[in-house]
């Protein structure tokens, strides 16, 4: 009987010792000495440990002092210098009179659970790393939309609580949006998308591509739904942008071909002109050609103006000499519109330091828009446009006043912004903008006053000398902040 | 009543008008003119017109419009129409797939290639 119950020890796979009170070991299974070698007259802290003393917690004590069962997990170390986890367990023997005599010492290897846990830690925190640092909006939901857990820079972005709602943090609602893609992903498990325009807590709005996706638990029911949003704000802000030079770089080709076509009718009504020796078709080709050969250069150079950001040429200059000039331009153009075009110009010094093809062209813009303004207003019989020029002795006022068709609240916003031309077929968009910029390089800013149906006054306040260069290098930062 | 084909010259330029007259005037058509596509089809479809020269953009009514109204109306839907404008030719394209007009006859861009405008007029009037 005894010698079975050896056999048993002897055999079993974990590793079994026999303790006494002085932690000697007096017996060990098989499993033990080969991993541990030989035991006689060895202590368990010298085999196991490597130590000159007694562990400080020792499962093995505590059995002999209670006479209970005690477990621990440890780290021993074999003969040949591997580093073995393992659970402990101490249990008590006792001879016939109830005496503890000894302790079993039963210590079962668990170093691959021990490795496989790590793993799992590992694991868990990688996902957890790629969770939180993921570089787009990520927020669970459960089926009442309250967002159970969110990554970072969802937090930062919208001040994400635990169980708070995604649509208030979202879009500040009161209540679900319909359609809802975390709902719709509920129902029907698959995953959806779309673009949505949301608001982070510092009030920026932002264009996201919203992407939906199922958890499902152990029984196979969905859980909860993963919310990914990636931001494409500056996307849609580049097609706006690519948009804008598609739509000046459309209209200035189309204006450019109607020009081209006209000069060339005017070539060849010159050309047939010639040949039937017709005097008034020759005449009127000749101003054709002139006509357009003029406004293909205005065009142009308001492209190369806008190219290419210019730093101003004082001179002082005769503002009566530049008035008369560019009245003596527009006058013939005003007639063929029938347009009624005055001047008045009251000062007692008309010098003026400035840049004069800046003044000259700013002026001209102004007065061209004015004159298309007239043009398109077909609800009056006379249309006028008056320049008046007045000023003391700082300053020099303009003023360009019509009564064309005028413009509304939301024109005279964006009447100055890039490419902007609520002309159809008139003009590149770029008069308003190039005159504007050319009053603020000379330290001004242009004012409009208008009315639909009545008329536009635009007025500009120049100084008399010239700005330095920090004020109108300010101008230019001011005015790129206010670039769309 | 004259024996000529007439012309009608929908377009507000008045350069653009003026040359297209003389062109066609002296190539054996009558001509009348209108400065935006409403006028144009008041034009149409009292004149008495064999073909028509429309611009697309103008400022009243566009040319897009006048030829929704011409194809729209009887008296005016089988006259022949020659789309002629600085719009791209990406707009030709659009005509053509377009469900709410019939494409037009002719096309072409501006600046436009006098032989190839006055070859079409004749092969569609004669």
């Amino acid at each position: 009987m005894d010698n079975l119950y050896k056999t048993y020890f002897k055999a079993l796979p974990c590793y079994l010792t026999i303790q006494d009170r002085d932690f000697k070991i007096i017996d060990a299974n098989e499993n033990f000495v080969k991993n541990f070698g030989d035991f006689r007259g060895r202590y368990c802290y010298q085999i196991y440990k490597k130590r000159p003393e007694k562990c400080e917690d020792c499962p093995v004590e505590r059995t002999f002092l209670d006479g209970k069962r005690h477990r621990s997990e440890e780290l021993v170390k074999t003969l040949d210098g591997r580093e073995v986890s393992v659970i402990v367990y101490a249990t008590p023997i006792h001879d016939e009179d109830g005496k503890i005599t000894s302790v079993m010492e039963m210590s079962t290897n668990i170093t691959e659970i021990k490795m496989l846990q790590k793993q799992l830690k590992n694991s868990q925190e990688k996902y957890r790393l790629l969770f939180e640092e993921v570089p787009c909006f990520i927020s669970i939901q459960d089926r009442n939309l309250r967002i159970v857990e969110a990554n970072r820079l969802h937090r930062e972005a919208f001040g994400t609580f635990y169980g708070c709602k995604c649509y208030e943090v979202y879009k500040h609602r009161d209540k679900a949006c319909h359609p809802c893609a975390v709902l719709k992903t509920f129902d029907s498990g698959k995953v959806h998308l779309h673009e949505e325009v949301v608001v982070a807590r510092d009030g920026r709005q932002m264009n996201v591509m919203v992407m939906t996706a199922p958890i499902y638990n152990d029984d196979g029911e969905i859980e909860s739904v993963i919310e990914m949003s990636t931001d494409i704000t500056q996307i849609r802000e580049l097609q706006t942008k690519l948009s804008s030079v598609g739509m000046i770089i459309s209209t200035i080709s189309h204006d450019l071909k109607g020009l081209l076509n006209g000069m060339d009718g005017g070539i060849y009504l010159v050309n047939t002109g010639m040949q039937k020796e017709d005097r008034d078709r020759i005449d009127k080709g000749w101003e054709m050609v002139l006509r357009n050969v003029d406004r293909i250069r205005s065009t142009v150079l308001d492209i190369l103006y806008y190219a290419k950001d210019r730093e101003p040429e004082w001179s002082e200059l005769r503002l009566s000499e530049i008035i008369e000039e560019i009245y003596s331009v527009m006058k013939p153009k005003a007639e063929s519109l029938k347009i009624d075009f005055s001047k008045e110009i009251i000062l007692d010094n008309d010098t003026f330091k400035a840049d004069s093809n800046a003044i000259r062209s700013m002026l001209i813009n102004l007065i061209d828009n004015s004159f298309d303004a007239c043009r398109v207003d077909k609800q009056k019989e006379n249309h006028e446009v008056m320049i008046n020029i007045t000023g003391d002795s700082e300053e020099i006022r303009f003023e360009i006043s019509d009564n064309g068709i005028g413009m509304d609240q939301e024109t005279r916003e964006k009447a100055f912004t890039l490419f902007f031309s609520s002309k159809g077929s008139g003009g590149t968009g770029l008069g308003l903008f190039i005159a504007n910029k050319i009053a603020q390089s000379h330290g001004s800013n242009i004012e409009i006053e208008s009315e639909p149906g009545v008329g536009t006054k635009i007025s500009i306040v120049m100084p008399r000398d010239h700005v330095d260069s920090a004020a109108s290098n300010e101008s230019e930062d001011s005015q790129s902040t206010n670039k769309p | 009543m004259s024996d000529k084909k007439k012309i009608l010259i929908v377009e507000d330029e008045a350069d653009q008008r003026d040359w297209l007259t003389t062109f066609f005037e002296d190539n054996g058509y009558d001509t009348i003119t209108a400065e935006d596509g409403q006028k144009g089809f008041e034009l149409a479809r009292t004149e008495s017109v064999s073909l028509i020269t429309l611009d697309i953009s103008m400022d009243n009514e566009s040319g897009i419009k006048a030829i929704r109204n011409l194809q729209e109306t009887p008296a005016t839907v089988n006259i022949p129409i020659i789309i002629i404008t600085g719009v791209s030719s990406d707009f030709k394209r659009f005509l053509e797939r377009s469900k709410k007009v019939n494409p037009p006859q002719g096309y072409f861009d501006k600046p436009v290639d006098r032989d190839e405008l006055l070859k079409k007029v004749k092969e569609l009037i004669g």
